[in-house]
């Protein structure tokens, strides 16, 4: 188990502003458990078109937040250095979106493995917010490492 | 209680999105269905999960066919017996 802080994240995913998805790593068990979180802020950039007025955090956000959580799922810390070149894609999403995400809500996002592959992984993630399930979906994606 | 074959192919059918009824057991995947090598994964991994069996990701190149995916899926039940 380990607690990775936004330092240690940026060292693992590749993602950057405005699209790293997670704040803070709470539970990592590789290859078995992640337990990620994602504070959504008013200053989100797509809150000013989504919707004006009435900011909704768009499904594929939360999705996103997944994907990233899901990447860490499959983090090795070993070799320290991990592979920076690696590239990640998405090739399928089962969703099911229950409850609104506002801003001032934390995402916990919770990934276990469904079944991984040396090149790819299906993965089930659940988001909730207060201990209540917002959105759930099973991942397939693939990693290219170049 | 359906064959294996029947359950089989209403799981590739599924996840390739298209009738049963075009998945013969010679109709190659990648080919004839418009498969690709994701969802070749997706096959296997909603196979171990009806079956409970673990099948390596080795015989992943060898689900071609609804046939061969057939046979590969015997192979590991009857392992469990």
């Amino acid at each position: 188990m380990k607690i990775l802080d936004i330092e240690q994240i940026q060292k693992i995913l590749p993602q950057r502003f405005p699209i790293l998805m997670i704040d803070r790593v709470v539970h990592l068990e590789t290859n078995k458990k992640v337990v990620a979180l994602k504070n959504v802020t008013i200053n989100e950039s797509y809150f000013g078109g989504h919707f004006p007025g009435e900011p909704v955090m768009p499904g594929v956000m939360i999705i996103e937040a997944m994907a990233q959580a899901a990447i860490m799922l499959f983090y090795s810390p070993r070799p320290a250095t991990p592979d920076k070149q690696a590239a990640y894609y998405l090739a399928s999403i089962k969703a099911r979106f229950l409850h609104p995400v506002f801003p001032g809500d934390q995402l916990k996002i919770t990934v276990t493995p469904v079944k991984a592959i040396s090149a790819a992984a299906i993965v089930n993630a659940v988001a909730e917010v207060d201990n209540k399930e917002v959105a759930r979906a099973e991942l397939v994606f693939s990693v290219k490492k170049s | 209680m359906q064959d294996i074959e029947s359950e089989i192919r209403d799981i590739i059918a599924e996840i390739v999105e298209k009738d049963p009824a075009e998945i013969t057991p010679e109709a190659k995947f990648f080919e004839d269905l418009g498969m690709d090598s994701m969802m070749a994964l997706e096959i296997l991994a909603a196979i171990e999960k009806k079956y409970k069996i673990s099948i390596p990701e080795e015989k992943l190149m060898q689900l071609t066919t609804l046939k061969d995916t057939v046979a590969v899926a015997r192979g590991y039940l009857n392992q469990n017996k």
